[in-house]
């Protein structure tokens, strides 16, 4: 029961994180009334998710052999794209906001983009959806035993946990102020993004579509990616105990440039002529 | 003027046509067979040639679905329950990479590259 608790949790939690930061994205930047643009995202996801584990059940041949694996790159870099996108514009925000008429123009801005927010509450739940909607149906059929009950229930637990974790986020997330709340999801979004590209262009690596490479080291001894606290860093930095080189230049590649769009001249005091015409600090 | 939807589903098999060109452009590969039967891999160990890529064909006779898995390799493959997936593995070092299946831990290999 322990084991498909700590599963469902894992993967669970990686999706209630990502909702849990949207949610109070929008609440920090006065648009709490936008909330359904995160909602319906993740309610598309988890009704994509449930659609392919149906789909990919039904297939065979060629479609199942590759379909699966097309679906889940495409997830990954789009999802690369939307963070990038979003912690861009966050640091923009995050420049700007200096009170409360800040806060009502960069709302007014913000709502041109929230149908990013809705794609990024999406990949979060599609990510690992389809996989764990299909883990919890084989789980399911074999609940008429008592150990396969136990082992159900755990799986099942495990998203209610995982929940649960994710509403306390949201809930902490109102505590803490507009700026450091812009700056911790910043770099953990940085850190997810760069996690994701290095693991698409790993999979493109195995698929011969990249060319390969040796391990660059290996780290299990210290943490192990398959246990607990390293399946946690795993999905969301993207921990490997033994990368590639390519996997580690894919990684570090993106923290370079998705690093410097978000963190190039994010330290500096106010400018007298912000960029855009938005209007400046000190002439409110 | 096609819409979003369209292109984006043209994309998607454009996509999956050239995942499955690029794979399978190299020169016919060996086959193994693995199977997953009663919660475990039938073999559990598999010896292979390095350097030389292959296919793992996975059986699912389970009534539940199973996920080749395997950290080293970067594969992660669903397998319906009475359903055959093809794993194309590239090119191997000589090592050993261990297998699982995500959906039930329990069930564990290694392909041994010699």
């Amino acid at each position: 029961m322990g084991g498909t608790f700590v599963v469902t949790l894992r993967e669970g939690f990686e999706a209630a994180l990502i909702l849990g930061i949207v949610y109070t994205y929008l609440e920090k930047i006065g648009a709490a009334r936008h909330f359904g643009y995160a909602t319906r995202g993740g309610a598309i996801g988890v009704l994509a998710s449930v659609a392919l584990g149906i789909v990919v059940t039904a297939l065979s041949g060629p479609l199942l052999d590759f379909g699966p694996d097309v679906i889940g790159l495409g997830v990954i870099f789009l999802a690369v794209v939307v963070l990038t996108w979003h912690g861009y514009w966050m640091t923009k925000h995050a420049r700007a906001v200096k009170g409360d008429v800040q806060r009502r123009i960069d709302e007014a801005q913000a709502t041109h983009r929230l149908w990013i927010i809705g794609v990024i509450a999406f990949t979060g739940v599609f990510r690992e959806g389809a996989e764990t909607v299909l883990f919890l149906w084989g789980l399911l059929t074999q609940a008429t035993s008592t150990s396969g009950f136990a082992s159900a229930s755990g799986a099942l637990l495990g998203l209610v946990a995982a929940a649960a974790l994710g509403w306390a986020i949201f809930r902490g997330g109102q505590h803490i102020s507009l700026q450091r709340f812009f700056t911790l999801t910043s770099i953990f979004l940085l850190l997810l993004a760069a996690g994701m590209f290095s693991t698409g262009i790993g999979r493109l690596e195995a698929l011969g579509i990249v060319p390969q490479s040796s391990t660059a080291w290996d780290t299990s001894f210290i943490l192990d990616d398959q246990g607990l606290v390293g399946g946690f860093l795993n999905g969301l930095i993207g921990y490997r105990a033994r990368p590639s080189f390519v996997e580690v230049g894919a990684y570090l590649l993106y923290l370079a440039v998705a690093g410097s769009l978000l963190f190039k001249g994010n330290v500096s005091t106010p400018r007298p002529n912000t960029p855009e015409g938005k209007v400046p600090a000190h002439a409110t | 003027m096609p819409g979003r939807r369209t292109l984006l589903i043209a994309g998607l098999v454009v996509a999956l046509a050239a995942v499955a060109g690029v794979v399978s452009a190299a020169d016919p590969r060996p086959e193994i067979a693995l199977t997953i039967e009663k919660d475990q891999f039938q073999p559990t160990e598999i010896k292979v040639k390095a350097n030389t890529p292959f296919t793992l064909v996975v059986t699912n006779k389970n009534t539940k679905a199973a996920e080749f898995e395997s950290k080293d390799l970067r594969v992660e493959k669903v397998v319906p329950a009475g359903k055959t997936v093809n794993v194309l593995i590239r090119a191997l070092k000589p090592g050993s990479y261990a297998f699982f299946d995500d959906f039930n831990k329990a069930a564990t290999g290694r392909i041994v590259a010699e």
